[in-house]
């Protein structure tokens, strides 16, 4: 166990310096976010000054749900690592991993971890910067529940969102181009994700069917339990109970196309 | 000019044999486009089950809106984005000299050399939305408004691809532009909103200094059958200054260019 975990530990490590490397990269990605957040504001601000509530939530209540997601999303999205395992695949590095005791999946995971702690650390920069901006339009729920379900919920959300950016990267298998793959998941991830709109204001057959889907745990659900748009911890828990199931499946799906692409794997060279 | 047409629709004629080389990534790639175009119509289909109106403008004059915004960010899609793209990778790699030793404009050479089928076929399905609001709208807008509203989104192109072209030549000084494409598509979201919607320092922002607003409203404006011609003179006006201004900056950027091959 011990050396397992000094194993992955070291990876993590690795993850942490190399992307330290690119801190300004993550910075830059930070500050161009709150762009977007910039026209998520003037929508929002706009929709919002006919009518005082939408869906059951005022605009604050609306913008909170907003910036809540952003800052999530870098401590949990995955960035570009489907197109990492795929750059590794494709040139053909992960033959190392094939002979050494390393499991891949535990590998590339450490590293995602290491990603995401630099990436989420970086985005409370420009957050805190723009906090006396943002302050007036942030309103949190503050029952103690949300914090003992909500932080499963988004550990769970961390491990299907890698877990689905690691199966487009094993594509590259039997793809040879996936970037195409990928943006039009992403499009698909970002509507159900709950990034566009928040999923409540869909019609209510559409948001039931929503959260079947694995994208809804990506995103909406943790944030929804932060930011007061899921009241009920009964059906919070429920929620838990899919997402979990999506996990598992995930992770079975992603064994299940490593081990059928290492069979179409050719490694060729020293 | 015939020249340049020439050289043009030999780019083109590669490109179009490009696509059917690789038709399925064509495919991938049409039904990308098509499904992010799918996402702004269903945020507008959702926001309107809420309410009526957004800053005065109704559910299908801001699909109006929104299908002029990716009208002219299809064809800024189909006819320059992959070349601009690829000039800043050229310039960091040295690949950048082939272009100058074409025979013609260097910036014309390297901006115009692919195209995008996938982009400008697309182009046609937001055209298609743009109609089907002006439909459920029952404007019959006349030829010289067509005309109008075509010339405004030609002002608009230029104005988008002297943005585009401006952030990326700064790989000359900066020797990387990477993410510039993530930039671009921040600026797109604030042309998808109305110019009403814009307050303060927003307003300042978006609707003078970067004129993103601007580009998807007037020309909106128009076919809708609200058109300031002062807003219309001032969108001409951006485009000769945005384009003067790309002209000037690449230009001074190629000066510095020391080509970087061993």
């Amino acid at each position: 166990m011990n050396s397992i975990l000094s194993k992955y530990g070291h990876s993590f490590l690795v993850g942490l310096q190399s992307n330290l490397v690119y801190r300004w990269n993550f910075a830059i990605r930070g500050f161009f976010s709150f762009f977007h957040l910039a026209a998520v504001f003037v929508l929002w601000g706009a929709v919002f000054a006919g009518t005082k509530e939408i869906g059951g939530f005022d605009l604050r209540q609306t913008l909170t749900y907003f910036v809540t997601l952003l800052v999530l999303q870098f401590f949990i999205s995955a960035f570009n690592e489907d197109y990492q395992i795929s750059e590794e695949i494709r040139n053909g590095l992960i033959n190392q991993f094939l002979l050494k005791p390393i499991n891949y999946f535990a590998y590339r995971f450490s590293i995602f971890t290491a990603a995401r702690l630099v990436s989420g650390a970086l985005i409370l920069v420009p957050l805190l910067v723009l906090m006396p901006l943002l302050h007036n339009s942030l309103i949190f729920p503050t029952d103690l529940w949300r914090i003992a379900l909500g932080i499963p919920a988004l550990l769970l959300s961390a491990v299907i969102q890698f877990t689905i950016a690691y199966c487009f990267g094993m594509l590259t298998f039997w793809f040879l181009e996936i970037q195409g793959f990928v943006i039009l998941s992403m499009a698909v991830e970002s509507v159900l994700g709950g990034q566009i709109f928040p999923l409540d204001l869909l019609p209510g057959w559409a948001f039931r069917a929503a959260q079947f889907l694995p994208f809804y745990y990506q995103m909406y659900f943790p944030g929804a339990i932060i930011t007061g748009r899921l009241n009920d911890p009964q059906q919070v828990m429920q929620g838990l109970g899919i997402e979990l199931c999506w996990a598992i499946v995930l992770l079975g799906l992603s064994q299940f196309l490593w081990v059928r692409g290492l069979r179409r794997h050719t490694a060729v060279g020293g | 000019m015939l020249h340049y047409a020439k050289i043009w629709l030999a780019s083109a004629r590669y490109s179009v044999v490009r696509m059917m080389m690789f038709r399925g990534d064509f495919l991938v790639w049409s039904f990308v486009e098509l499904f992010w175009m799918s996402v702004n119509l269903l945020l507008i289909s959702v926001i309107y089950q809420h309410t009526s109106s957004v800053a005065g403008w109704t559910k299908y004059e801001m699909m109006l809106l929104v299908g002029t915004s990716l009208l002219v960010q299809r064809f800024l899609m189909g006819f320059f984005w992959s070349s601009i793209f690829e000039l800043g990778r050229n310039v960091r790699s040295g690949n950048f000299d082939f272009f100058l030793a074409q025979p013609g404009n260097v910036m014309f050479m390297a901006t115009t050399r692919k195209l995008d089928p996938d982009s400008l076929l697309n182009s046609v399905i937001a055209s298609g939305v743009v109609i089907y609001a002006a439909h459920k709208l029952g404007l019959h807008p006349s030829v010289s408004d067509i005309a109008l509203y075509g010339f405004m989104l030609i002002c608009g192109l230029a104005i988008h691809y002297s943005i585009l072209v401006l952030s990326i030549s700064l790989v000359f000084w900066l020797t990387s532009a990477q993410g510039v494409e993530g930039i671009y598509f921040t600026l797109t979201e604030f042309s998808r909103l109305p110019r009403e919607a814009f307050k303060g320092i927003t307003g300042v922002l978006f609707v003078w200094l970067l004129p993103v607003v601007v580009i998807s409203n007037v020309p909106a404006q128009n076919l809708i059958g609200h058109l300031d011609w002062k807003w219309a003179a001032w969108l001409c006006a951006l485009a000769i200054i945005w384009f003067s201004v790309a002209v000037f900056v690449f230009n001074r950027g190629l000066r510095r260019y020391s080509s970087a091959s061993s």
